[in-house]
Order: structure tokens, then C-alpha cells, then sequence
């Protein structure tokens, strides 16, 4: 039964729209035998190709989530399944992004990107193209043979996006991938994020502290609120994706803004 | 254009060669003094011999004689056996420990009681028990180059980062993978530090093994000729075992430079261009 499901999502044009590739109903996770309720009834469908951002003050249980869905973290209770499997624990369809780059001291740019190749097994020669290709894409092409130490931390995240798309994971988790990152870089690599995930057609959901931030780049809008942990209101960014960034100041955006903080204000 | 861009690095070795050419003077002032304080009877000869007797002594010892090479060999022979049975052992146990949860609690104990104990203290109790030859020396060296070892590669395996393994995890990892990939080359600065502290104090240690028994060694020699107060010839050793630390610390040194390349930034550059060759070669026969 679970191959057959499974064989079901890998044909998009007929699964667009009616499967999801994320499918949570009633999630949860608590801390220290039940005294901390980090995430409590998440129930929410992620349709393929969709980008999911999600919102929430400190605490609020975003990267918990994040990793639940990475299979890194167990949940407590709950149904979850990606593709119509339950996740049971890591899988080769859906990949994760840090803070930190978590790029190895030792290894070039390329040698990190090629790191997911390495632990499938052999390295083949397509792997080294790919690799190739995708620091072409994130603009890293002449720092391909440079150590994490020789690269700025944008460029660093770069690579690690390009890690992140080299093990062909269709599901993209990102949690505050550029967050230690300055305004001007941040805002440089969000747009370039946009256009990256539309172009390779992935599933994604990107936790960040930045309401402006959240609706520039997602089809959908998760606001979280903490104590306990829950998804509050789920708001939708109904404008065309990739975006411009000059609709950060059209009087629609300014309006989602308001929604989702007024979500925000009124629950904490 | 291209002067300018030349002349600095000559000022800089110009001024280099300057030091050299002052800390030779300022050496050789005090070799001067020394042997003008000892012919004038300032310093008593026996007890500070003269530069130009400790430079007999050398030809003496080294060549004339050449009755010091025996010693040196079985000296140079007990460190070497003794750092890299010791060394390989403390990091190995270390990794082992790193890996499981479990070894590292059972252990643990037992490690700080024997890390708390004066390793030279051991010394006479090897002795007693495997006797005054080569092998109870050898152990007192391995002894004495198990700990630094086998604590820095321990921390080493512990101060990696969460997020790193949690990276790996995700990707699916197995534990070795993440051991082989991550952890071990994360620890490679703390292991050679590690190293390089045993090494330091396998000399040391050696020569402690000779002086509390032996019939051979660079430690017996020392004792030897100070008891018979050929003091030069001591100095001759002495001067040795100065040499032969120095030249140690200088490959421990270049060692690190080799294998811990990444925290260099000089080597980071060699090694980055090496390996954009090494990539190009192979997929040279691509358009
Ligand atoms: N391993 C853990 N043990 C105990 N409590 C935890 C653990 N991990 C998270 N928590 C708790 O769960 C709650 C949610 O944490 P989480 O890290 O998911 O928040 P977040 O929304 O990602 O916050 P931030 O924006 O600061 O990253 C917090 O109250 C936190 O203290
Ligand atoms: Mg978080």
C-alpha cells in the first residue's frame, strides 16, 4: 500500500493540487515527560511545489516542527507523513537547512556540496556535473575549490543551499537559513531562494522571525504562537510567485502584513 | 608597478636576515664572555666548562671516540617505540570511548583516579616489575605519552558541533560515516595537540626511565660523565638532547601545518589550488 501511494506522488502532473506532499493532523511534541509542550496540534496539508513560511516569536515551536518533519526529532503524537509515507525517521526525499551553514572546515565549496553524493555511496562523475551546475546556479562558481574559512557567511549559506539541492530532496526545510545574515545579504539570498525553489519545482517551508520576509517569499503563511506551541491562523499570499521585491511596498502587501501581525498581537 | 610590488617582501627579508645576523652577535658575545670569565677564573672551569672544550668534547664524543651514538640510538629507539605505542593507544582507546555513550561512563572514573596519579611516580613500580631493560623503559615513555593524547582526542570528539551531526543525520548518515566525515577530522587539531604534548614529554620521560635504573641511554651517559665530573662532555649531551628536542617540536610543528591545513590560512590556499587542479585533470575530458 505504501508503494503504491508513494508511486502516486512521483507523477506530479496528475498528483498536483490533490496530494500532498505534507500532510500533518494533530502533531505534537512535548519536552521533559510532558512539562513543556513545544508544539501542540498542528494539522496542516503542504501541496507540492507550495512555499510554507513560518512565522512566530521565540519559543513558539517552529524549528521543533521543522525538525519533526525532518525525521530528526520523534513527535509525541499525531499522524505525519510525507508523500503518504509516515515519517519514521530521516528520508532521502526531504532535506534540512540551518542557521549555520554546518559546512565541513576541511572540505572546498564543491567538496561540501558534493558531501550528500559521498554518503549515498560512490561519487559518480553526474554528481560532480551536478555539483558543478548547481554552484553555477547559487553564483558560486569561482569559489568552487575555497574553504568555508575563505568564503563571507553569505556565500557560505550559498554553498549550503547548494548542498541542500544537491541530494535532490523534492521537500526543502529551512530554518532561518540566512538569519545571522545582514539585511542586505538576506534580502539578496531570499530573492534568489524564491526564484531557485520555482525553478527546480521544490516543496518548501522556511521558518523566520520576519513577517515582511515570510510574505514575499511563501504562497502561505503559517503564524505560530507560543506557550503552547501552535499554528494559529494559516494566512494566503493570493500574488504570483516569483515576486518582485518592489511589492514589499504595494499597498496588498501592507495589508498581509497587518493580518499577520494582528494574528500575532492578539494571541500574545 | 611591478617594483613596487617586489620591494616589499625583500625589506621584509632583509630585516629578517638582520635578526639572524644580531642573534648570532649576541650569541657569540656570550660564548666570548664565557670563555674569557673562564680562562680569567671568574667561572670555575669544572662546573662551567669552557666553550672550546665543550667543542672538543663534541668531536671527541662524536666522531674520535663515537662512543655516544650507542646511547643516542637506544635513547632516540625507546622514544620513538614508546611515544607511537603510547600515543596510537590513547587516541585509539579515546575514539572508541568518544563513540559510545557507555564506554564513556564506565570509564570515566577510572581514567580521572590514574589521570590524577604522578606518572613518573609509576616508574620505579615498572621497573620492579619488568626490569631494568629496554622494556620496562619503553613502557614508562608510553606511560607518559598516553594521557595528553587520549584526553585532547576525547574532547576533541565531544566539542563537535550539534547542528554538524544533526546535518548528517538528515542526510541520512551512517554512524561511521558521520565518525569518518565529521568527528575525526573535527578532532584533528585537539589529537595533534595531544601529540605534540606527548612528544614533548617522551624525551623527558626516557631520560627519567635512565636515571632511575639502566645500564644504557643518553640518561646513563649524563650521570655517568657528571659523576666523574667530566663536565664537557655532559655539556656535549646535554647540547644533544637540546638539539634533538628542538628538531621534534619542529616536525610536530610541521606535521600540524600538513594534516590541520584549514586552520592556515597560507596552506588553505596551496591545498585550495592543489585540489582545483586535481579536479580538473580528471574531468579534463569534459567540454
Ligand atoms: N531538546 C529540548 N528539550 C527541552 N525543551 C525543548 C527542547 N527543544 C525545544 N524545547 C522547547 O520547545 C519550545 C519550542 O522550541 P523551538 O526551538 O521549536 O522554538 P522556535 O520557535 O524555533 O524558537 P526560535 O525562534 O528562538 O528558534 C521552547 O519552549 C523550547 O524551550
Ligand atoms: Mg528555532
Amino acid at each position: 500500500m505504501a508503494i503504491a501511494e508513494r508511486h502516486q506522488s512521483a507523477t506530479p502532473e496528475t498528483a498536483r493540487g490533490d496530494v500532498p506532499v505534507i500532510s500533518a493532523h494533530d502533531v505534537s511534541k512535548t519536552f521533559g515527560d510532558g512539562r513543556v509542550v513545544a508544539l501542540n496540534g498542528a494539522t496542516f496539508d503542504v501541496r507540492p511545489g507550495e512555499f510554507i513560511a513560518l512565522v512566530g516569536p521565540s519559543g513558539c515551536g517552529k524549528s521543533t516542527l521543522l525538525r519533526i518533519v525532518a525525521g530528526l526529532l520523534e513527535r509525541s503524537g499525531g499522524d505525519l507523513r510525507v508523500h503518504g509515507e509516515p515519517v519514521k525517521g530521516p528520508h532521502t526525499d526531504v532535506a534540512m537547512m540551518f542557521q549555520k551553514p554546518t559546512l565541513l572546515a576541511w572540505r572546498t565549496a564543491i567538496e561540501n556540496v558534493l558531501l550528500p553524493a559521498e554518503i549515498a555511496g560512490k561519487v559518480t562523475e553526474a554528481d560532480r556535473q551536478k555539483a558543478e551546475g548547481l554552484l553555477e546556479l547559487t553564483g558560486l562558481t569561482d569559489f568552487a575549490f575555497s574553504f568555508p574559512r575563505q568564503l563571507s557567511g553569505g556565500m557560505q549559506q550559498r554553498v549550503a543551499l547548494a548542498r541542500l539541492l544537491q541530494t535532490g530532496a523534492d521537500v526543502l526545510l529551512l530554518d532561518e537559513p540566512f538569519g545571522a545574515l545582514d539585511e542586505f545579504t538576506r534580502e539578496r539570498l531570499n530573492v534568489e531562494l524564491s526564484r531557485i525553489t520555482s525553478e527546480v519545482g521544490a516543496t518548501t517551508m522556511f521558518v523566520t522571525h520576519n513577517i515582511g520576509e515570510a510574505i514575499f517569499l511563501a504562497d502561505r503563511v503559517f503564524v505560530m504562537t507560543p506557550r503552547p506551541g501552535e499554528i494559529a491562523a494559516i494566512v494566503d499570499v493570493p500574488l504570483p510567485r516569483p515576486r518582485d521585491p518592489a511589492i514589499q511596498v504595494t499597498p496588498e502587501f501592507n495589508a498581509l502584513v497587518a493580518e499577520v501581525r494582528g494574528t500575532l498581537g492578539g494571541r500574545l | 608597478m611591478s617594483a613596487a610590488g617586489d620591494s616589499p617582501p625583500r625589506a621584509g627579508g632583509e630585516r629578517s636576515g638582520l635578526v639572524v645576523v644580531n642573534h648570532l652577535l649576541i650569541l657569540a658575545t656570550l660564548l666570548a664572555a664565557w670563555e674569557i670569565g673562564s680562562r680569567a677564573g671568574v667561572l670555575d672551569p669544572l662546573f662551567f666548562p669552557r666553550p672550546s672544550s665543550i667543542l672538543a668534547g663534541f668531536w671527541r664524543l662524536y666522531v674520535t671516540q663515537g662512543n655516544i651514538w650507542p646511547h643516542l640510538g637506544l635513547t632516540v629507539g625507546e622514544v620513538i617505540s614508546g611515544f607511537l605505542a603510547g600515543s596510537l593507544m590513547g587516541i585509539g582507546l579515546a575514539l572508541v570511548v568518544g563513540m559510545s555513550d557507555r564506554v564513556r561512563r564506565y570509564l570515566k572514573p577510572y581514567v580521572i583516579v590514574i589521570e590524577a596519579t604522578p606518572r613518573i611516580a609509576i616508574g620505579p613500580v615498572i621497573i620492579a616489575a619488568f626490569g631494568f631493560g629496554w622494556s620496562s623503559k619503553v613502557l614508562i615513555v608510553m606511560l607518559v605519552c598516553f594521557f595528553a593524547p587520549f584526553v585532547n582526542t576525547l574532547n576533541g570528539m565531544l566539542n563537535v558541533d550539534e547542528d554538524d551531526i544533526s546535518m548528517m543525520r538528515s542526510m541520512r548518515a551512517s554512524k561511521l560515516q558521520t565518525f569518518r566525515l565529521v568527528m575525526l577530522p573535527n578532532a584533528m587539531p585537539d589529537i595533534l595537540g595531544g601529540l605534540r604534548l606527548a612528544m614533548a614529554s617522551a624525551l623527558g620521560g626516557a631520560l627519567v626511565a635512565e636515571f632511575i635504573a639502566s645500564n644504557a641511554g643518553m640518561g646513563v651517559l649524563i650521570s655517568q660523565y657528571t659523576g666523574v665530573l667530566n663536565m664537557a662532555s655532559a655539556f656535549v649531551c646535554v647540547l644533544t638532547l637540546t638539539v634533538l628536542g628542538f628538531a621534534i617540536f619542529r616536525l610536530m610543528e610541521a606535521l600540524d601545518r600538513f594534516i590541520v591545513f584549514w586552520t592556515d590560512a597560507e596552506r588553505m590556499e596551496t591545498v585550495s589550488r592543489r585540489r582545483a587542479r586535481r579536479w580538473a585533470e580528471r574531468s579534463g575530458g569534459r567540454p
